[in-house]
């Protein structure tokens, strides 16, 4: 794990990026050359007492060898707060954090399968190795899809884009698993699939389930809500199969499927974000 | 009253025996065992370190939601989760002793026979400079709270302690209670050192929607500055109640913050919450503290300590 810093990151641009989301680039130089994909950072959105703590989000991109793209929607009081932040601004944001995604193996075939607001560590992971990827993006409906820029770089990165909506709106209807399972199937090309999943907490297990049937490798990446991202608060820690509980922060937030203890879980809360 | 500006002021303070070289403490939950924070903070320049609370065995805490952001704090039901005193003497605290610093360790159990084991444990340890009781952790049910708020068990459970180390001895006490100075009293007349306050407030928040509580454990620990008043009065009585030094905590995020604990009555300060939201916030407080006492050309912090002026 690379050494983490707090940096005061200048908010480069800060707009609408429409389906409810925005984006959000920061100057981070010595942080965005660390980034790798799956890594997160700690924002704090605004130097006042309230909110108090820093909010983790998903690294989407490094642009440039210096900036970072961040998406996030507006849930809570604290990304209401970092709505209104002018480009120009310094925020102090901390990173980057977490072990990020393995890299797939040769002849492996990464199937990415992104759920509600959890595409932008997958939009990451498709920018490093994307050649050979699908990409299966599930939301209830057609307006709940990550939002056009960001489809815009998953379709310049991945080899093929498969949609689901539950309300039929946009590609199969029905949950991503369905559309998932349907590839399994019938595999395009001879690769190994591997799936990298990032989403609410009820389709990671679902995703983790299917993967164990069809013995296919399985990293998701959780969101937790977090005090610290440093290890040291213990509270985003989730069950795992082996007993006790791992930090997302610290051990995560990507995990091996089978190691999360998915029906352990008292609460189906994510909340990377607020 | 002379000032010197060339002449760096002298922040060190003695604490129940233990000497710091400034003020500024890690409070234990806050700070995991230091290695947590090695890319961040220096550690040979904090006053010391309170780590992670640690018991006989090791406990694997409490199921999530564990947090809840509040205003101006937050809530947490973590359950003491840590790999127990022996896992703590062989990995964490070889990595601490490499620091100039002293190694406060904050200690718990669930029963008079938990604590005296972790207590018989440490006593003697080379790199160990005292302990600190948690006799109040409000996220346990046999543990800590039941002590912290009745008189009679906390003075029980620290007289057993007392008679099994010549370590210093800091109980931890609890926020919650009617009266703080009965405590106070309490951990003098068995025997302590100093005392360590607040901890954590009892809280509760609750989701409208789906009508459940926002933790797993119903209800969690309020930390954070919406505290800090509480804790600044705490201690305040306590100082007057008692002649022990006190580790004053609850919300310190800047000098500014440590300085009214100090004035209060408090020998030193942990940072706890705001190691969280400023990972450097320790740091912060030390140069703010060098700051404010070269310009207000007070020498020693030790001048200033319970100088709060009432008249």
């Amino acid at each position: 794990m690379p050494p983490a810093r707090v940096h005061q990151a200048l908010v480069v641009e800060n707009r609408d990026a429409g389906r409810g989301y925005f984006r959000i680039v920061l100057r981070a130089p010595a942080l965005a050359v660390q980034a790798r994909a799956g890594h997160f950072v700690m924002l704090r959105v605004s130097e006042n007492l309230d909110p108090l703590l820093a909010r983790p989000f998903g690294i989407a991109s490094v642009l440039d060898r210096r900036d970072i793209e961040l998406y996030y929607r507006i849930v809570g009081r604290g990304t209401s707060l970092l709505r209104s932040v002018k480009p120009g601004r310094s925020l102090a944001v901390h990173g980057p954090l977490g072990n990020g995604f393995p890299a797939p193996g040769k002849g492996e075939t990464p199937l990415l399968v992104a759920g509600g607001s959890g595409f932008p560590p997958l939009l990451f992971f498709a920018g490093r190795y994307g050649r050979s990827a699908h990409l299966f993006a599930g939301s209830r409906d057609k307006a709940c899809l990550p939002p056009a820029r960001a489809m815009r770089d998953f379709t310049s990165r991945v080899q093929s884009i498969h949609y689901a909506t539950e309300d039929g709106s946009r590609g199969t209807c029905g949950f991503v698993t369905d559309a998932l399972a349907a590839y399994l199937q019938r595999p395009a090309g001879a690769g190994r699939p591997v799936i990298y999943a990032c989403g609410p907490h009820p389709m990671l297990a679902a995703v983790s389930r299917l993967a164990a049937d069809r013995g296919v490798p399985c990293f998701v990446s959780l969101e937790e809500r977090m005090a610290c991202g440093l290890g040291v608060c213990m509270g985003c820690s989730v069950p795992v199969t082996a007993g006790g509980y791992r930090r997302v922060c610290k051990e995560g937030p990507v995990f091996d499927s089978r190691e999360v203890d998915w029906g352990g879980q008292v609460s189906l809360q994510g909340g990377r974000q607020e | 009253m002379k000032r010197d500006l060339t002449k760096k002021p002298d922040l060190s303070v003695d604490l129940a025996g233990i000497r710091l070289k400034n003020p500024v403490l890690t409070a234990s939950g806050t700070f995991g065992y230091g290695e947590e924070y090695r890319d961040i903070v220096d550690l040979d320049r904090l006053g010391g370190i309170i780590v992670k609370g640690v018991s006989a065995r090791p406990i694997k805490g409490n199921p999530p939601p564990r947090i809840w952001e509040t205003p101006s704090g937050m809530l947490n039901a973590i359950g003491l989760e840590n790999p127990g005193v022996d896992v703590f003497l062989s990995e964490k605290l070889p990595y601490l002793r490499q620091y100039d610093t002293a190694v406060i360790v904050n200690i718990f159990g669930y029963s008079l026979e938990d604590y005296v084991a972790v207590t018989e444990r440490l006593d003697g340890v080379p790199g160990v400079a005292g302990l600190e009781v948690n006799i109040s952790c409000p996220n346990v049910k046999a543990g800590g709270i039941v002590f912290g708020t009745n008189v009679k068990a906390s003075f029980e459970l620290l007289s057993a302690l007392r008679r099994r180390t010549k370590l210093p001895l800091i109980a931890k006490l609890s926020p919650n209670v009617t009266d703080i100075t009965e405590f106070a009293r309490a951990a003098a007349d068995a025997g302590c050192d100093g005392l360590s306050l607040i901890n954590t407030l009892l809280g509760m928040a609750i989701d409208v929607r789906s009508r459940r509580p926002r933790l797993a454990n119903c209800t969690g620990g309020l930390s954070g500055p919406a505290i800090r008043p509480v804790a600044v009065r705490m201690v305040w009585q306590a100082a007057q109640a008692v002649r022990l030094p006190i580790i004053g905590m609850g919300g310190i995020m800047t000098a500014e913050d440590a300085l009214e604990f100090v004035l209060a009555g408090a020998t030193a300060v942990a940072v706890g919450t705001a190691n969280f939201v400023n990972p450097a916030a320790t740091l912060d407080v030390i140069s703010g503290l060098e700051t404010f006492l070269a310009r207000e050309g007070v020498a020693s912090l030790r001048e200033l300590t319970g100088q709060v002026r009432m008249t």
